[in-house]
């Protein structure tokens, strides 16, 4: 291209002689590179992804995300009842061994016994599953055990009639028999009773009068000073109205409950269950309050009926594959890929620059102190650096990591940490090469020339000497750069640096010690190690267009 | 050159006294609590020493007990006489797992270390014989790119390339599954066959650094006044490249080689650990994850050993390809 423009120009063209500064020269050489300019083209893009892109990207670093499922969960069990439940009368205290003494008298057909407290108990037969439960006192009334309600109640087979409003109770036959009075302690039968309403509690009076009135086959009974009716719903069961003709309780001889809290089996629910139980169908459908109709499906197992149902529940989206929401997927957290790229890229970049910047800081200072005092100064400097240099860096990393582990480090904290200590052991390289460019810049005669005008050993340092340096450093500090990056991300990656819920580069790849990620999320781990190869990649390409540029004489 | 050999090893002596301090200073800032949970919970594993008997051994080999600068003497007595207690973690001498693993490690480095010069050499020559050539282009871009490779990113795609995809070889391990059936030769082969994936990530990663240097060195060379001299004589271009230049570069290259060879010793921790060979590289971080303090000590030396004779290596091939040196 200059060889076209040259034969159109004259000889002394302002365009053709004009003489470009050192810096512009470097400039020139260093943007004709095709690599350094890939270089800093991946760099910039870099930058925009991990700092504007995690501005723009619409969730936050550690924001998880969750997705719906459908699962079969139990809903609800039930069992029949074979055992008797105790309705206890307001206020009454049942003695503790009730329940087996209980089923001795009535498998011996003895209703009066007495407890391990010494209290005399009766029962009054109503039906096979429904017993009334007394504290009786035995009486001597022949009046009584001859009277007519006596009597009939014997023709009835019962051991039990009322007199007078009380009941009492008869054990053995005429004068022989005994007679007990009685006083209400609770109702034991083998049915649960639900109310129509999770809001209404019975009374005993309720219980009492419901049961009473469903063994002895009544379709009405009147307690608490209200009326209800009773209509039986096939083998066991029973719906009890009010007296407006209202769904009041269903009683039945299932006990069914709720697996999940909080959840109210309605008593629609209940007969729509035992109804299917009883038919032996395995699934039903069924419209709650709220008008939602789901399937249910019922399996039974020893006599246990349990109720599950399709319910959808709210899990963390793990390992999603990428969609229009998550264009890299989530990943073991349930968090978005990309925006964790960013983040992670953020983090990588500033470490690998305060570290340089700090290795820069002690480096100058060191290799310029030693560089220019000479003698002993070097000496004792350079056995230092020599002393620092070789410490093993990595199983150092490794161990501070795992120290800084047992006291639960934050996150964030572990970050500085991390920088510093990186720096601390990385600064001597930029040390050496500092020392050795002084140690022969120092003989020049610009720097005879500046001691002779008086100017301070510091000014002279860094004023003087430095700036001579900075080829080298620029070229040795960008490559330093994706040396950092590289090693921090390893020690991520062997989970001794960035930890969760902060993330970079290194931390997102080492998902892949699972082999089963490894395998099937290729999404998880292929795009971190890709970012952290370019970036790494485009610090070396941007050090080796400096080195070129700086250093004409590798130019043919 | 005698007595700047021996100037030489009396101030590796000296730097490696004050590099072991300093481990020593390390290890001592650890947390009371940390060595003794860590001395706690290696205690309770079955066949485990007491935890009793973890600490005295301890305080005896490190000298816990008294101050900083008498522990440091009581351990570095120690350690001369190569006396560093027992491994914690393993649960048997320092020194005897050391020698058991040590081989593995070099096996691996060695295999590396021979496919990186073979390959490394000839194309940083042929890189620097056509400079600003596609070749030349190819060859830097390629060398950078094993500099900027994560070692386990590519230790992963390879993993997951030829161990899942293709199944040509084991995801871990050393030995394969019928590995005891089989004859002391096959067994050797089994082995071999297992160091593939590691020797290939090693020898990438690391092949870059000498790649450079060695176009660096030969354009330094080919740019220099005696190689115009032979050109302007009319020497064969061949003859110019492989006889005049390509000694002069190797003078570089081998001092820069002879100061990696103490290095193949010291164990490639990341790619061990990946691959599970049980190298010294690999065992140290199991020891370092466990704070397995004795054989962490141990390879911290060990290491900083390894780097100080690598210099020592270096310095002292330097004097002598080049005589200056000695004078200063």
């Amino acid at each position: 291209m200059e060889n076209e423009n040259r034969e159109q120009m004259k000889l002394d063209d302002a365009a053709r002689v004009r003489v470009l500064s050192p810096g512009m020269m470097v400039a020139k050489r260093f943007l004709r590179n095709r690599l350094a300019i890939t270089g800093i083209v991946i760099i910039i893009c870099m930058f925009l992804f991990a700092f504007i892109g995690a501005i723009i990207t619409p969730y936050t670093e550690s924001q998880v995300f969750y997705r719906t499922e459908q699962m079969r969960k139990d809903y609800a069990g039930a069992v029949a009842l074979d055992e008797f439940q105790m309705f206890t009368a307001e206020g009454a205290e049942v003695p503790s061994d009730i329940g087996s003494k209980m089923l001795i008298g009535i498998g011996k057909q003895e209703y009066v016994f007495e407890t391990r407290d010494g209290s005399l108990i009766g029962l009054a037969k109503l039906s096979d599953s429904t017993y009334m439960i007394y504290g009786a006192e035995r009486i001597k009334d022949a009046k009584l055990m001859m009277s007519e309600e006596c009597k009939a109640a014997a023709a009835a087979g019962r051991n039990w009639f009322e007199s007078s409003g009380k009941t009492y109770l008869v054990e053995g036959e005429g004068i022989r028999g005994s007679l007990y009075a009685t006083t209400e302690l609770a109702i034991a039968s083998k049915v649960s009773v639900t109310a129509y309403d999770a809001s209404t509690a019975f009374s005993f009076d309720f219980y009492k009068g419901a049961l009473t009135a469903m063994s002895l086959g009544e379709t009405s009974f009147a307690a608490d000073g209200g009326n209800y009716t009773i209509e039986q719903e096939g083998e066991g069961s029973a719906m009890v109205h009010t007296a407006d003709g209202a769904n009041y309780a269903y009683v039945s001889n299932m006990n069914i409950n709720s697996f999940i809290g909080g959840v109210f089996l309605t008593p629609d629910f209940k007969e729509l269950l035992i109804e299917n139980i009883s038919s032996g169908s395995e699934s039903f459908e069924y419209t709650d309050e709220e008008g939602v109709t789901d399937t249910y499906m019922i399996s039974e197992k020893n006599g246990q009926y349990t109720v599950k149902r399709y319910q959808t529940t709210r899990v963390i989206d793990t390992y999603a594959s990428p969609s229009k929401e998550h264009p890299l997927g989530t990943d073991a957290n349930g968090m978005d890929m990309l925006t964790r790229l960013m983040y992670g890229g953020r983090i990588s970049l500033l470490i690998g620059f305060v570290v340089v910047a700090i290795e820069l800081f002690l480096g100058v200072l060191f290799g310029g102190v030693a560089g220019f005092f000479g003698g002993w100064v070097d000496t004792l400097l350079m056995r230092f650096v020599d002393v620092i240099y070789c410490i093993p860096s990595m199983p150092l990393y490794l161990i501070l990591g795992s120290i800084m582990d047992y006291y639960k480090v934050s996150p964030t904290v572990r970050i500085y940490m991390l920088c510093v200590v990186i720096g601390l052991i990385g600064w001597v390289g930029i040390a050496r090469i500092v020392r050795g460019q002084i140690l022969s810049l120092r003989e020049q005669e610009f720097m005879t020339a500046a001691e002779a005008t008086g100017i301070s050993v510091s000014r002279r340092i860094f004023k003087h000497l430095v700036p001579n340096v900075i080829p080298q450093l620029v070229v040795f500090a960008s490559m330093e750069v994706g040396g950092v990056i590289l090693t921090e991300s390893t020690l991520s990656f062997l989970g001794l640096g960035i930890k969760y819920p902060a993330a970079s580069w290194g931390s997102i790849l080492n998902a892949v010690n699972d082999s089963y990620v490894m395998t099937n999320y290729l999404f998880v781990w292929i795009p971190a190690g890709f970012m952290m190869l370019f970036t790494v990649l485009a610090f070396n390409f941007i050090g080796d267009g400096l080195r070129d540029a700086f250093d004409p004489k590798m130019k043919r | 050159m005698t007595k700047f050999v021996i100037k030489r090893l009396m101030l590796s002596v000296v730097i490696l006294f004050f590099v072991s301090m300093i481990i020593y200073g390390i290890m001592r800032c650890m947390p009371t609590s940390y060595v003794e949970q860590q001395a706690m919970t290696l205690s309770q594993k079955p066949g485990a020493k007491s935890y009793q008997e973890w600490l005295d051994q301890l305080n005896a080999a490190y000298g816990l007990d008294s101050g900083v600068v008498q522990g440091y003497f009581t351990w570095a007595s120690q350690a001369v006489r190569g006396e560093f207690g027992d491994s914690w973690y393993f649960n048997q001498p320092v020194v005897a797992k050391f020698s058991s693993v040590i081989w593995y490690s070099f096996a691996l480095a060695v295999l590396a270390f021979i496919l990186e010069i073979a390959v490394a050499i000839p194309a940083g020559i042929a890189a620097a014989k056509k400079q600003y050539s596609v070749t030349d282009y190819t060859i830097t871009v390629i060398a950078l790119i094993g500099i900027s490779l994560p070692s386990f990113f590519f230790a992963t795609i390879l993993k997951y390339v030829f161990a899942i995809k293709l199944g040509w070889f084991d995801l871990y391990g050393i030995v394969g599954r019928n590995h005891l059936q089989l004859s002391t030769v096959e067994q050797i082969l089994d082995m071999a066959y297992h160091m593939v994936l590691p020797v290939i990530t090693l020898t990438v990663v690391g092949i870059g650094s000498l790649m450079r240097y060695t176009r660096t060195n030969m354009l330094e060379v080919l740019n220099s006044d005696y190689i115009r001299t032979a050109r302007a004589k009319g020497v064969s271009e061949r003859r110019v490249v492989n006889h005049h230049a390509f000694r002069n570069t190797l003078i570089p290259i081998v001092t820069l080689l002879g100061g990696t060879l103490p290095g193949l010793f010291s164990g490639a921790m990341i790619t061990e650990t990946l691959f599970q060979i049980p190298g010294i590289g690999y065992t140290s971080y199991q020891c370092v994850i466990q704070g397995d303090i004795p054989f962490v000590m141990f390879y911290m030396l060990f290491s900083a050993v390894l780097i100080l004779s690598g210099n020592l290596i270096a310095d002292i091939l330097y004097a002598v390809v080049d005589p200056r040196v000695r004078v200063n």
